[in-house]
């Protein structure tokens, strides 16, 4: 954070009205307690407060770089009385020398002046806590305002990780092409028309019913998955192949709901939508030391050119690991021979928010 | 009337018996061909020449869009699909008909009708070149671009291309493989390719921006490109404005 009054300048403006003002209350004090010429009243005043003034920018840096909250308060104190006092010095013997300078031949005013030196001194020690005092809140007040812009923009990327869930939940294309699919079944192959509306049906509701950022036995994701596969299997026939194998260990797991959803859906549409050779998607999950470790694997044709795509699934699920786990669970991907493999490690200990 | 003899191409098997069965009891049509992608679709229309053909958009190697660029013979064109977000009303005018799946059997025979009267008042070939047109319309980002060689299909990733240059009605695509002539507009690669990626750098020269090794002046007030291939790009004034933004310098 920069100088709060240096910074801009409205801010200049307002401190160096202050200390007109003050100045104007300094030389208004002298004149009615003291018996000197206006000459050496109007100086005194304008010289002292504005030297004062231009010292108390200095009380910045210690307020700045001693912050209490890191430095023991025993220690942060020394700092500013060292400080303080330095500047104080500083400000008392400029001022004096340039008093003394100038009226040197104004023998009672002199005296007067060495006389309230430890007047000067203190009161100058008084305003000089009120202007750590005032730059301690300025700091505060700054960092308060970039915390609520960090939560603000916090706030905004969870909404923004919430839709995109919603977005991934229904890809229309699958959608409709399954119901073209069904409505061709119902001539041909009626028993499979309804096994495939009821798979269908299951799959929808899954993903209304979790919605929210909710957890699920692994096993009931699977359940999912494999409802997901044997729609898309009706539509691709043998060009689509699959095989799971889970340990044990991982079935009662809990995983962020349909956090598969998406890569599996990026195999189908890397993987099968654009191979004409058969592609097959395995899923693997063991446990690996502390952590479940669970693969998806899908070749692809690497001869065609990708059709696109924006890598959002990827990083959709990516986001959903590192909020779901904490920090503790993550994914990643890679190309290996004509192979797309996504590893996702999820941490053993975790068990659901 | 003759029969109208007509190809499916769609890459899901449940897809085409529902087309089949739809026009199983039909008189007047008959499928002489089905095929699940675009590559071999391409390959027997050329040799079939059909009169109509019923095409699916999402489709591996070549899809629905890429196939009816590079098609030498032109047959009317059904397309059945899922997507609705291209622009439907521009098919309707060019293409017979969009059947947005799923569809009924009512609204098939109705595209039916609509094939037969196209077929009979104009015998001589379908609007290929319009619905090409409206597609160059759409503000859809390509990925990849197709282009017919030596009687051969190159299907070229957009991430392969060099530069490209244009050259009257075509454009001049650069790869790592050679150059390939496109029929098209140097608007038509400026508005589809990936604008992060594609710069147009001159009037006559779009340049991918993962090529270029360095720039330097050239003459007095221009500047010329350096590929990664010792290749030379000239770079007009307004296009090193749009580098100076793209690149951030």
């Amino acid at each position: 954070m920069g100088h709060p009054v240096t910074g801009s300048r409205r801010s200049v403006i307002i401190y160096l009205f202050v200390w007109l003002i003050i100045s104007l209350l300094h030389g208004v004090m002298l004149w009615h307690f003291q018996d000197f010429r206006e000459i050496i009243v109007v100086s005194e005043a304008l010289v002292s407060s504005l030297l004062f003034g231009l010292a108390g920018l200095l009380a910045w840096y210690p307020t700045r770089y001693i912050p209490f909250q890191r430095n023991t308060p025993v220690r942060s104190l020394i700092a500013h009385v060292v400080a303080g006092l330095v500047v104080i010095a500083a400000w008392l013997s400029v001022t004096f020398g340039i008093l003394n300078v100038v009226f040197h031949n104004e023998k009672d005013y002199i005296e007067f002046l060495n006389r309230s030196i430890v007047w000067r001194a203190i009161l100058g020690g008084m305003v000089y806590l009120v202007l750590v005092l005032i730059y301690y809140l300025a700091s505060y007040g700054e960092k308060l305002r970039e915390r609520m812009q960090q939560e603000e923009r916090l706030r905004y990327l969870v909404r923004d990780a919430e839709l995109n869930i919603l977005k991934s939940q229904f890809n229309p294309h699958f959608l409709f092409n399954s119901l073209n699919s069904i409505s061709s079944l119902t001539l041909s192959s009626p028993d499979e028309a309804r096994d495939m509306i009821i798979r269908l049906s299951d799959l929808l509701r899954y993903s209304l019913k979790h919605r929210e950022n909710q957890f699920v036995p692994l096993k009931e994701e699977v359940v999912r998955i494999k409802d997901y596969l044997a729609i898309e299997k009706i539509r691709f026939g043998d060009k689509l192949q699959f095989e799971f194998e889970i340990s044990p260990v991982c079935e009662e797991y809990p995983v962020p709901t349909m956090i598969f959803q998406p890569l599996f859906e990026n195999a189908i549409k890397h993987g099968v939508y654009e191979s004409t050779e058969p592609v097959t998607i395995r899923f693997d999950c063991q446990q690996e030391g502390d952590m479940l470790k669970t693969t998806i694997i899908n070749n692809y044709d690497p001869g065609v050119p990708s059709g696109g795509g924006t890598g959002l699934g990827l990083q959709n699920v990516k986001q959903r690991m590192e909020l779901s786990y904490e920090g503790k669970g993550w994914i990643k991907w890679e190309r290996e021979n004509g192979r797309f493999i996504v590893t996702l490690f999820f941490p053993c200990k975790f068990t659901g928010a | 009337m003759s029969v109208i003899r007509t190809i499916i191409v769609e890459d899901e098997k449940p897809a085409r018996d529902l087309i089949k069965a739809y026009l199983a009891g039909y008189e007047g049509i008959e499928v002489i061909g089905e095929y699940d992608n675009g590559f071999d679709g391409l390959k027997a229309i050329n040799e079939l020449k059909p009169d109509a053909i019923f095409l699916d958009v999402q489709m591996p190697k070549l899809n629905g869009f890429e196939l009816l660029e590079v098609l030498d013979h032109h047959p009317e064109v059904i397309f059945t699909t899922a997507y609705d977000k291209y622009a439907i009303s521009a098919f309707e005018q060019n293409a017979v008909d969009y059947l947005l799946k799923p569809y009924s059997k009512e609204r098939f025979i109705e595209s039916l009708r609509k094939l037969e009267s196209r077929i009979e008042s104009r015998p001589a070939g379908s609007d290929i070149e319009k619905i090409r047109l409206h597609l160059a319309e759409t503000d859809e980002k390509i990925h990849r671009v197709v282009i017919k060689k030596s009687g051969r299909i190159h299907v070229i990733s957009t991430n392969d291309i060099h530069y490209l240059e244009a050259q009257d009605d075509y454009v001049m695509v650069y790869t790592d493989d050679g150059r390939y002539l496109k029929q098209q507009t140097m608007k038509y690669f400026e508005n589809h390719l990936d604008g992060e990626q594609f710069v147009r750098v001159h009037r006559s020269y779009i340049a991918n921006i993962s090529y270029i090794e360095r720039i330097e002046p050239y003459e007095k007030t221009n500047y010329i490109l350096i590929l990664k291939d010792g290749k030379k790009v000239p770079v007009s004034r307004n296009g090193m404005q749009t580098l100076k933004e793209n690149l951030d310098f």
